[in-house]
């Protein structure tokens, strides 16, 4: 028996495998820069309160 | 001095009749949960294009899909006005145990879904002719799927009631949690419907009980975790 | 928020090189298996993602139990980073699984009891996130959330036994499919170094990828408990 060629579902996989994978960290990435900026702006409200 | 606290199971009786008490006054749930059933069924009487043959297999599931939705659609209700008139506040500050608060409240609702399955089922009878659906067995089941699916639902609509999207959340929460009560069910009263063997039947009753005693009693056991303030 | 810890460092760096090897291993390294071609070759990726993902689930409602019990708001932390980390792995699990089938079962979709428990237990925790995004409160989104994950852990077992019931899975898909999850039979040595290198690989990575999740939802309490602060 002939092995079929399903190669392209194979590199189909692989590729959402990674693409999501990739999305989803790229997610946290952009929370975590989102919070931070979050964190500064409080930071300088918070000394500019004391003043 | 040390006021007296009532009994456990006075303080659910309690709730669950003071909860019956207004709602055989006021019937507006009761209405809208019938009146919905009937509904659905409607729908699907055109959808599925119930005739003898169709009904044969998808009896029990169009009547349990009809008594999930009307179900949530009591749930939800049920706790929505606990909540918003504040009885909940109330419920919480009486001397009495936080697990007769979820008991009485599953009794009433137990009880709302089971006068609405008390009408739909005779009717549903009346209109496709299907005497079938009055077997004991079949009612049997009928009372064990309503009490896993309203334990956890008392639960879960205690939950949703306190989010911002109550509306739409109940379903979403409960559904997937009920899919085993719901598949269960189908399966054992379907195979009622059609005479099949007893055997075949017993493997979704069994998981039917296994379901009902754990959601019992983990919702008996979180229910605490739901209602502090 | 204080800077990566070092060990951090090291397991991202970590992550990437497992993820490379892994990858090599199950792409080029494992033998091309001769009945269904080169597409067995996501099936590395499809337990490893899997088997993350459902310890992830299991990880989530045991620290919700132990959130319930200390009401200690870090395991709510550890039980969001589980829950999330382990939506996404199961949700490339499903998808390569959908990818595999395609050509092996000739379908992309077939609702046996693995695929239907699969698609319901993801429901069940896409329907967590709306849960914790209809509430305000921490505390009270941790005691809610902890209690719906312990329901889901519940439910979903006994879904899976439930749907066995339901569905005789066609001849051909239940030979596929058992000689695909038992693995043993049919795998070569070299498929097998694959197979349990993707398995030691997603560990690695969850770990590291629920790790950063954690640190993201301290910052978010640093931040939130700030902004009470600043706006009082």
């Amino acid at each position: 028996m002939q092995t079929p060629d399903t190669s392209s579902y194979m590199i189909l996989g692989y590729a959402l495998t990674f693409i999501v994978m990739g999305i989803y960290v790229f997610s946290m990435y952009i929370r975590n820069r989102n919070l931070k900026r979050d964190l500064e702006t409080f930071e300088s409200m918070e000394k500019s309160d004391k003043k | 001095m040390k006021q007296p606290t009532p009994s456990f199971l006075k303080a659910t009786l309690a709730i669950a009749s003071k909860d019956l008490a207004a709602e055989f006054r006021s019937r507006e749930l009761l209405s809208a949960m019938l009146v919905f059933s009937m509904l659905v069924i409607l729908i699907f009487n055109f959808a599925l294009e119930l005739d003898v043959k169709v009904r044969q297999s998808v009896t029990a599931g169009v009547l349990w899909t009809t008594f999930a939705f009307a179900g949530t659609l009591g749930l939800n209700r049920s706790m929505a006005v606990e909540k918003d008139r504040g009885c909940m506040d109330g419920l919480l500050l009486a001397p009495v145990d936080r697990a007769a608060i979820f008991f009485g409240k599953a009794i009433s609702n137990l009880t709302f879904m089971l006068v609405v399955e008390a009408i739909v089922i005779p009717l549903y009878a009346l209109l496709y002719n299907e005497t079938r659906i009055f077997q004991l067995e079949f009612l049997g089941v009928l009372l064990l799927g309503s009490i896993g699916y309203i334990s956890v639902g008392t639960l879960l609509s205690t939950m949703t009631v306190q989010t911002r999207t109550r509306d739409v959340l109940l379903p979403i929460l409960l559904f997937p949690v009920a899919v085993p009560v719901l598949l269960a069910s189908v399966k054992a009263s379907g195979g009622i419907i059609t005479g099949a063997e007893f055997a075949e039947i017993l493997t979704p009753l069994n998981l039917l009980i296994v379901y009902d005693v754990i959601f019992l009693a983990v919702s008996y056991m979180v229910f605490d975790a739901v209602v502090e303030e | 928020m204080q800077a990566r810890p070092v060990f951090l460092k090291i397991l991202d760096y970590l992550s990437i090189i497992v993820l490379g090897v892994s990858t090599y291993l199950a792409l080029v390294f494992a033998p091309t298996e001769a009945v269904m071609g080169d597409v067995q070759r996501v099936f590395y990726f499809h337990i490893g993602t899997a088997w993350v993902g459902l310890m992830g689930f299991v990880i989530a409602a045991v620290s919700g139990i132990i959130y319930l019990v200390t009401k200690d708001m870090k395991w709510d932390r550890f039980e969001v980073a589980a829950v999330e980390v382990s939506t996404v792995f199961f949700f490339i699990t499903i998808a390569l699984g959908s990818i595999w089938a395609r050509p092996a079962w000739n379908t992309w979709w077939t609702w046996d009891p693995r695929l239907t428990t699969a698609a319901v237990t993801e429901l069940i925790y896409i329907a967590y996130f709306m849960l914790r995004a209809g509430l305000e409160d921490p505390e009270k989104r941790a005691r809610f959330g902890a209690v719906y994950t312990l329901l889901g852990g519940i439910s979903a077992p006994i879904t899976f036994m439930v749907i066995r019931l339901f569905r005789t899975i066609h001849p051909v898909v239940i030979g596929s499919q058992s000689a695909e999850a038992q693995g043993g039979f049919s795998m070569t040595s070299d498929m097998k170094v694959a197979f349990f290198f993707a398995l030691f690989a997603f560990t690695i990575i969850f770990i590291d990828m629920i790790w950063h999740r954690i640190r993201l939802g301290n910052l978010q309490d640093n931040v939130e408990q700030l902004k009470l602060k600043v706006t009082m």
